[in-house]
């Protein structure tokens, strides 16, 4: 059993690095480099009164930042000369990729274009506000999940239920950026319910108290948003999983014994249908990453999300391929997870010791 | 789809609904709207909807730039019928392909000639050495070659007579759908989405890209059920060929569930695209789609119209595809 969860892990690195290697190798290869966006900056902004430069000095130029973002060598260990000759070059190990590969190993993934900090100060920094709020959403959305399948489960057939139950699969189609869109305007407008503060800075010369008090208020849209797009996921395959076993002979049997209905549901079919649950749990992380990087930027957070949008439209491509790494991370994460709970709440998994 | 499935309210209307999109999409071009999408009106700047007797309004009023509501609505309709709809047809059909075959044959079901590796590296040198459009011609005519090959040959000898190795084509579609799979759709999007502003057959790749495996996942699920049928094994007993029996006998049985997964695929894909252009990640300035009118609500919050027109359109499209699909699942379930 340990060999068959390595293999898994194993398979699911290897996905990693794949998906991670395909993005990196793309970005370098799109036209139009991040030296141009820098130098078109430079020219736009910092010096506006400097004439239009003559086409040498901003080859030169733009050469010049090539060769300081280090994207001067070949982009992979063989190329193919652009020119109609065509003809492919071996590069050996002098080559980007390599070196992310190597800066990879050690920890390094490289420096942001925008301002040239290390793209793991940056990351680290963006989650410090992400994982509270995904770890919260998850473990509410989860909590809210097992209450209202139960419920929903277990209540006779009446409209409450009907309009749950369709209110949910409504959300599950919901795209979250606009569930949070109409969230942001309905509860934090200042021109219609003005409840809960949605962006701007904590108030200045704020104590401990008062800081964790605004950063609460400042999370709980957010955290709201991405509650409700989590819980159909969860809920309605609960519900499912939760009726099918009631259906089951070992149910008749626990209500024939005189259990009340509510008891057999918890007691008896429950554990049986938190099994399918557990695989959920594997995308769960992800999605929850995913869903931060529509929530965080409408809502103005700076976290992990944010960080991989925002370097996205400011083509920041080794902080857009380190976010790439860190979502497919996290999802190694949750399959190392689900497969231990597996272990630990189905005992037929366990090895017979 | 049944007369009575149809027969119901919710079910008209989100079909009534769907058909309005697609007419509206297609004929955006010749509709007679008083102003053009693109073209900011800067005398009227987020104004809310007016109805004047005299001369054109702004029927649902103005966004923050001083674009038409109205124009943009029917610009995003026709991005969806242009966009979203051929993305997942392609992805469709390349899912069932890929996953139809993979499903059918197994890791060891396809065999090449030996001689066929060596064809294979000959076309990998070839593509090395060789201008694209040539190496598209070569391996074209190989992937022919190989289709009529496996069209004629009869299936039911175990293993061809020729010196052999088999291909192993599950392995490879569920490493592929594994990969692509590894991260959350959204953000490979937006990664991948991180260059310059992509053109419209580049995001139409792009999002057939990142689709393909789920409907290659249920194919392939359902053609190894499909596979052990007894009419399968009828058609290989008869003698015809495997290509024949995978096309004309297996794959119309192994697609059936597309059918009521196309439509939510179809939802999952415009969600997608919507919040790519919510996000404005790799998207000219002058692309409308429903998606980024819904972003320049948040320069002007209290401009309630061009949040609500653009959301409801949005809302109502995704519902009404997830109704087509669960009303067509069930159809499915009733004819055996």
């Amino acid at each position: 059993m340990a060999g068959w969860l390595l293999a898994r892990l194993g398979r699911a690195m290897v996905a990693a690095w794949a998906i991670a290697s395909l993005v990196f190798i793309s970005s370098r290869l799109l036209p139009g480099g991040p030296e141009q966006a820098l130098l078109a900056d430079a020219s736009d902004y910092s010096r506006p009164t400097t004439t239009v430069r003559s086409g040498a000095s901003q080859q030169a130029a733009q050469q010049a930042v090539r060769e300081r973002l280090g994207l001067g060598l070949p982009v992979f260990y063989f190329t193919r000369s652009a020119q109609p000759a065509q003809a492919w070059h071996w590069h050996g190990t002098a080559n980007q990729y390599h070196r992310w590969a190597l800066g990879l190993l050690r920890g390094n993934l490289g420096y942001s274009y925008r301002d040239g900090q290390p793209v793991v100060v940056l990351l680290g920094q963006a989650l410090t506000y992400t994982l509270p709020l995904a770890l919260t959403a998850a473990a509410l959305g989860g909590a809210l999940a097992l209450g209202l399948g139960l419920y929903l489960a277990r209540a006779p057939g009446g409209w409450v239920r009907q309009a749950a139950l369709a209110l949910l699969s409504a959300l599950q189609v919901t795209p979250l950026f606009l569930l949070a869109l109409a969230l942001l305007l309905a509860l934090a407008n200042p021109d219609f319910l003005d409840l809960l503060p949605a962006a701007g800075q904590a108030p200045p010369g704020a104590t401990g108290g008062q800081l964790v008090g605004y950063w609460l208020a400042r999370s709980a849209l957010p955290l709201l948003g991405l509650v409700l797009s989590l819980l159909p996921v969860l809920t309605l395959p609960l519900v499912a999983a939760l009726r099918h076993e009631a259906q089951a002979d070992y149910a008749t049997t626990a209500r024939a014994k005189g259990l009340s209905a509510a008891w057999v549901l918890r007691r008896h079919a429950l554990p049986n249908a938190l099994l399918p649950l557990l695989t959920t749990l594997t995308d769960l992380l992800p999605t929850l990453l995913a869903g931060t990087v529509v929530v965080e930027v409408l809502f103005a957070l700076p976290g992990s999300g944010r960080l991989l949008a925002e370097a996205a439209a400011a083509h920041d491509y080794p902080v857009v391929v380190a976010g790439v790494l860190f979502t497919a991370a996290a999802r190694l994460l949750g399959l190392l997870l689900a497969d231990v709970l597996y272990f630990v709440v189905d005992p037929r998994l366990r090895p017979a010791a | 789809m049944k007369p009575s499935a149809l027969a119901r309210p919710t079910c008209w209307l989100a079909f009534t609904w769907l058909v309005l999109i697609a007419l509206v999409g297609l004929l955006a071009p010749w509709l007679p709207l008083p102003y053009s999408a693109a073209a900011p009106d800067l005398l009227h700047i987020a104004t809310p909807p007016e109805f004047s007797p005299t001369g054109p309004a702004h029927y649902l009023g103005t966004d923050p730039l001083g674009r038409d509501v109205l124009a943009g609505l029917v610009a995003g309709a026709r991005r969806l019928i242009l966009l979203s709809l051929p993305a997942v047809a392609l992805a469709t059909l390349a899912g069932a392909a890929a996953g139809g075959a993979a499903g059918f044959w197994g890791n060891r079901g396809l065999h090449l000639p030996v001689a066929g590796l060596g064809g294979l590296l000959a076309a990998v040198w070839w593509g090395l050495a060789l201008p694209a459009p040539a190496v598209a011609v070569v391996l074209g005519a190989g992937a022919l070659a190989l289709a009529l090959a496996y069209w004629r040959w009869p299936s039911r000898l175990p293993k061809p007579p020729w010196l052999a190795f088999a291909v192993p084509l599950d392995s490879l579609l569920l490493g592929a759908a594994t990969v692509l799979g590894a991260v959350p759709r959204l953000v490979l999007l937006v990664a991948l989405a991180a260059g310059p502003p992509l053109t419209q057959p580049q995001l139409l790749g792009l999002l057939a890209l990142l689709a393909w495996p789920e409907a290659a996942r249920l194919v392939r699920g359902q053609m190894l059920q499909v596979q052990a049928l007894p009419f399968i094994e009828a058609a290989r007993a008869g003698g015809l060929p495997a290509g024949r029996i995978w096309w004309h006998h297996a794959l119309p049985h192994a697609c059936r569930p597309l059918l009521a997964f196309a439509p939510l695929s179809l939802a999952g894909l415009i969600g997608l695209e919507s919040a790519l252009a919510f996000l404005g990640i790799g998207q000219g300035p002058d692309v409308i789609s429903w998606g980024s009118l819904l972003a320049t609500m948040r320069q002007a919050p209290a401009a309630w119209w061009v949040a609500a027109y653009p959301g409801f359109a949005l809302l109502v499209t995704l519902l009404a595809l997830q109704k087509i699909a669960r009303v067509i699942g069930k159809s499915i379930l009733q004819t055996p």
